[in-house]
């Protein structure tokens, strides 16, 4: 039992994580058990009254998180060893005032529930612990890797003149891969 | 060969390739009628297709609209501004390679294009701005304070009726749920549990009730389940979602929209122990909530949200109206663009077809014809065009005609020309003409030959040439012709290389039918051997007279001396003596003189000669066989041209001849007592014979080495009756000259190098 916790606590330390407290998204990376856990928080979301209000008007508004598992190259563009795709959609009933939030992973709905409290919405839509999203059997020992967020939200209020200006929010994180 | 406007390329670049045969030309777009009114049908469905998009924009998904359309939209308009940019970009270009190249109307065409873009360009910019900004500002105005009021009035409004209805079913289910006895629900009487629903049934009305127990796992089985007859107009689903949700705690209450209309509440309470507060069960009530109140709630809502969710798509739907804008602005640019190429190309183009057809004529390709793509004033210029260029190629026709006809008159007079100059070149008489300048104009070659000058005469004056000493008589000639009647002719006679040269000249001045004269024509003939002829001809008359009338009387005076010296053979010996010696001296000059009339008598009826083709070289070694052994000290050498064929003699007479001629060579060297040979040399006689193809002729040289002959013995040499010998009778090379001309030939006497006379003879093969 001590061994094992000893060795959750190293690797825990070998971990460097990188959050930028200016980012929007803060995310945390866990390896363990030959996992990758992911787990990242999208800031001020529901600050934003432009969301808010297209969340209040009854349109179904999704949250879609691109994470991707990377490793930086020196002299070429970084690779993407694995990528998966988490969103979240939330619909609000405008009669009732429940949000209604529905979680899924790459596609695979994970899970619904019907929310009252807009913290709560907010907090099942932005706050994601510890997805199991990819497998560390790739990773080289001792090798720096990072995992990227990019969240955006569908359908984006985009402008006209240059619909492709980047309204993704970004984050990531470094850690070294001990093993 | 016609123009069209593939034709119509700048000039002095590459030669285009001329089309395949039997491809057929393909019209461009803007020559095709049925490809502009497709064109245009495209533009209108666009328009159309631009006009519902906007109109049904609000009503699309937003994704669709934000993800998608938008997208689409913005590529469209880049498209179309980089569409215009191209056509801008190369027909710019397209200017300054045609003005560089100098083709015409390149400025008119920039001009009109320029005209229609600047029409359009700011009107389009115009409405655009305008455009865009009544789209903002309209926006905008969605945006309204009392309309915003409203809806959130009447959305409290019908979540205050809502939540209403909600809280009465609440409170229905936790009736039913304290009304149920725990144990009956723990022990699975659903008979029983359903009489007490029933009971409860008026407190509720078109609520359907139902009891679910729960298993041991905390699972919602049904016990029971009431739902009166008029409870609603659908039948009401199965609570046991909810149920779970109450027993795990995630809410007491759920809705959901009926389909014909109205809302489906719900709610639920937990059945629990009275003392130990365990859950046993779960009540579920539904209530469908219909009727006016219930459906004008739900449109309250659906308006509240089409309001709000237009807010929030304000942008994107701006963005999209805004690039339905833009895009009909880039359509009327670049359909302007086009209209001004098209109609600059319209007008342009016959013009520069006419003007490409105007070169290709100029160029001489007079075949060539535009092809009238109209019918209106352009196409009768062209037909007007192609009507004159016709004429031109039958004029150039004609005129082609007329240049071969005088091209081959032409080569007639110049055949006609090389003959007359062949045959002046060919004939024995000398013409020498003389241009109005006083300059020799031509001089063909026997006028040279006898004239003893070279070509470089022609272009020199007359005056001047005919200076020289030998040829002023000439020169007098001329001069006699232009002063005088325009003729004189007269015999000339001039010296060359020793010998006398008698020309028959006539020169005739050239007068033209004004009376100006334009120069003089000098002919000579060459009449030397005719001279010669007759002077012998007089000479055979004189010979045969001479010899009539000495032979004659010879025979009496022979007979009377003859007579006298027998007569005196009696008389004293001194008068005999005296009488035989001059009867002696008598007869033999009778002798002798017999000898020279017979001689003259042989010259002046020496037969012809009977020419045969016989071995030439056979016949001299007969003829110099004769002198073998008889002078020991002069040498007879033979040089024979073994290439000599037969040769056409009177072999008795050529014998004669070579034996004449060596005689007079053995003569010269002095004969028997001829010096002896040295070291140096001495006494040689050599006969040498010379085939000449290039002439015909057979050559019988006959040449020593002894004194020679003077230049002023030279000429009188074939004279009758002249000898440089002191017993000569001067007719040996007389007989000679008259044998070979009777074969045709010739005889010319030369000084012999180093010295000596040489003997030529010619005789024609």
């Amino acid at each position: 039992m001590l061994k094992r916790a000893l060795a959750c606590a190293t690797l825990l330390l070998a971990i460097q994580v990188f959050v930028h407290a200016a980012q929007a998204i803060q995310v945390t990376p866990l390896v363990r058990d030959g996992r990758v856990y992911v787990s990242f928080r999208l800031s001020d979301a529901f600050d934003n009254e432009e969301i808010r209000a297209a969340i209040h008007s009854g349109m179904t508004i999704t949250f879609v998180y691109d994470v991707e598992l990377r490793r930086a190259a020196a002299v070429w563009l970084d690779r993407t060893l694995e990528s998966s795709t988490v969103s979240a959609g939330v619909r609000y009933d405008n009669l009732a005032r429940r949000y209604q939030v529905t979680l899924s992973a790459d596609g695979r709905l994970e899970s619904s529930r019907t929310l009252e409290r807009e913290d709560l919405a907010r907090e099942s839509l932005t706050r994601f612990d510890r997805l199991d999203l990819f497998s560390s059997a790739r990773l080289e020992p001792n090798a720096e890797y990072y995992v990227r967020v990019r969240a955006r939200t569908t359908p984006r209020n985009t402008a006209f003149v240059w619909p492709w200006q980047g309204t993704d929010v970004a984050g990531l994180a470094k850690f070294t891969f001990l093993r | 060969m016609a123009t069209t406007l593939r034709d119509v390329r700048p000039p002095a670049l590459t030669e285009t390739p001329p089309p395949l045969p039997h491809a057929p030309a393909r019209r461009p777009f803007r020559d095709n009628p049925r490809l502009i009114l497709l064109g245009i049908l495209v533009l209108l469905v666009a328009l159309v297709a631009m006009v519902t998009l906007a109109d049904r924009a609000p009503d699309f998904n937003p994704n669709f609209l934000t993800e998608v359309l938008l997208y689409a939209l913005s590529v469209a308009d880049l498209t179309m501004l980089l569409a215009l940019g191209f056509v801008l970009a190369r027909n710019i270009v397209k200017l300054l390679v045609e003005r560089r190249h100098g083709l015409p109307f390149s400025r008119f065409r920039a001009k009109l294009v320029g005209a229609m873009l600047g029409l359009t360009i700011i009107p389009a910019l115009l409405v655009l701005l305008v455009g865009s900004e009544l789209i903002r500002s309209s926006m905008q105005k969605w945006v309204s304070q009392p309309a915003d009021a409203l809806l959130t009035s009447a959305r409290q409004i019908a979540h205050e009726y809502y939540r209403e209805r909600e809280d009465e079913v609440v409170q229905h289910a936790g009736a039913i749920a304290r009304a149920v006895p725990p144990s009956l629900v723990r022990d699975g009487a659903a008979d029983a549990i359903r009489r007490t629903l029933e009971a409860h049934a008026s407190a509720g009305p078109g609520r359907k009730v139902e009891v679910y127990r729960l298993t041991p796992e905390s699972t919602p089985v049904l016990l029971a389940s009431v739902q009166p007859a008029a409870g609603g107009t659908e039948p009401h689903p199965p609570g046991e979602v909810l149920a779970s949700r109450v027993i795990r705690g995630s809410g007491n209450t759920a809705h959901e929209p009926l389909a014909g209309g109205g809302e489906l509440v719900q709610a639920g309470a937990l059945i629990v122990e009275p003392g130990s507060n365990l859950p046993v069960g779960v009540v579920v009530a539904s209530e469908q909530v219909t009727g006016a109140v219930a459906t004008e709630t739900r449109n309250v809502i659906a308006a509240y949200q089409s309001y709000t969710r237009s807010l929030v798509l304000r942008r994107p739907l701006q963005g999209m109206y805004l690039s339905l804008f833009v895009m009909m602005t880039l359509m009327i640019l670049v359909s302007a663009t086009w209209m001004g190429l098209y109609l600059a190309k319209r007008i342009t183009r016959p013009v520069q077809m006419l003007a490409q057809g105007a070169r290709e004529i100029g160029a001489g390709h007079l075949d060539h014809r535009i092809e009238p793509e109209t019918r209106d004033e352009f196409g009768s210029l062209i037909e007007a065009f192609n009507s004159m260029a016709g004429e031109v190629a039958a004029g150039q026709r004609t005129l082609e005609r007329s240049r071969l006809d005088l091209e081959r008159k032409n080569l007639e007079l110049e055949e006609r020309r090389r003959y007359i100059e062949t045959v002046l070149e060919r004939i024995a008489t000398g013409v020498v003409s003389i241009g109005a300048d006083g300059r020799i104009q031509t001089v063909n070659g026997a006028a040279l030959r006898l004239l003893d000058v070279d070509r470089s005469i022609v272009g020199t004056a007359a005056e001047q040439v005919f200076a020289r000493e030998d040829l002023q008589a000439l020169g007098g000639l001329v001069r006699q012709a232009y002063a005088g009647s325009g003729h004189a002719a007269n015999e000339v006679t001039m010296a060359r290389d020793g010998r006398e040269l008698h020309l028959a000249s006539a020169a005739t001045a050239l007068q033209r039918e004004d009376g100006n004269v334009e120069g003089a024509v000098l002919v000579f003939d060459d009449v030397t051997p005719l001279i010669r002829t007759q002077r012998v001809a007089a000479w055979r008359d004189v010979a045969r007279r001479l010899a009539h009338e000495i032979k004659n009387p010879l025979t009496p005076i022979q007979l009377c001396a003859e007579r006298m010296q027998r007569h005196f053979t009696t008389a004293p010996p001194a008068a005999r003596e005296l009488v035989d010696e001059c009867t002696s001296t008598i007869v033999g000059e009778v002798e002798s003189l017999k000898g020279l009339v017979d001689e003259f008598a042989h010259f002046a009826r020496m037969p012809a000669p009977k020419a045969v083709p016989e071995d030439l070289h056979l016949m001299l070694t007969d003829a110099l066989a004769l002198y073998n052994g008889l002078f020991h000290n002069i040498r007879i050498e033979r040089r024979f041209d073994e290439s000599l064929p037969p040769v056409r003699i009177d072999i008795e007479q050529l014998r004669r001849v070579v034996i004449n001629l060596v005689d007079n060579a053995v003569e010269a060297l002095g004969g028997g007592s001829a010096p002896a040979h040295t070291a140096n040399g001495g006494p040689t006689i050599m006969v040498e014979t010379r085939h000449d193809p290039a002439q015909g002729v057979a050559r019988i040289l006959v040449a020593d080495n002894g004194p020679g002959i003077s230049a002023a013995d030279r000429d009188k040499l074939f004279m009758p009756y002249y000898s440089t010998k002191r017993r000569g009778s001067g007719l040996g090379l007389a007989i000679v000259r008259r044998i070979i001309v009777e074969h045709g030939g010739s005889i010319e006497v030369h000084d012999n190098q180093p010295k000596g006379t040489r003997f030529v003879i010619e005789l024609p093969l």
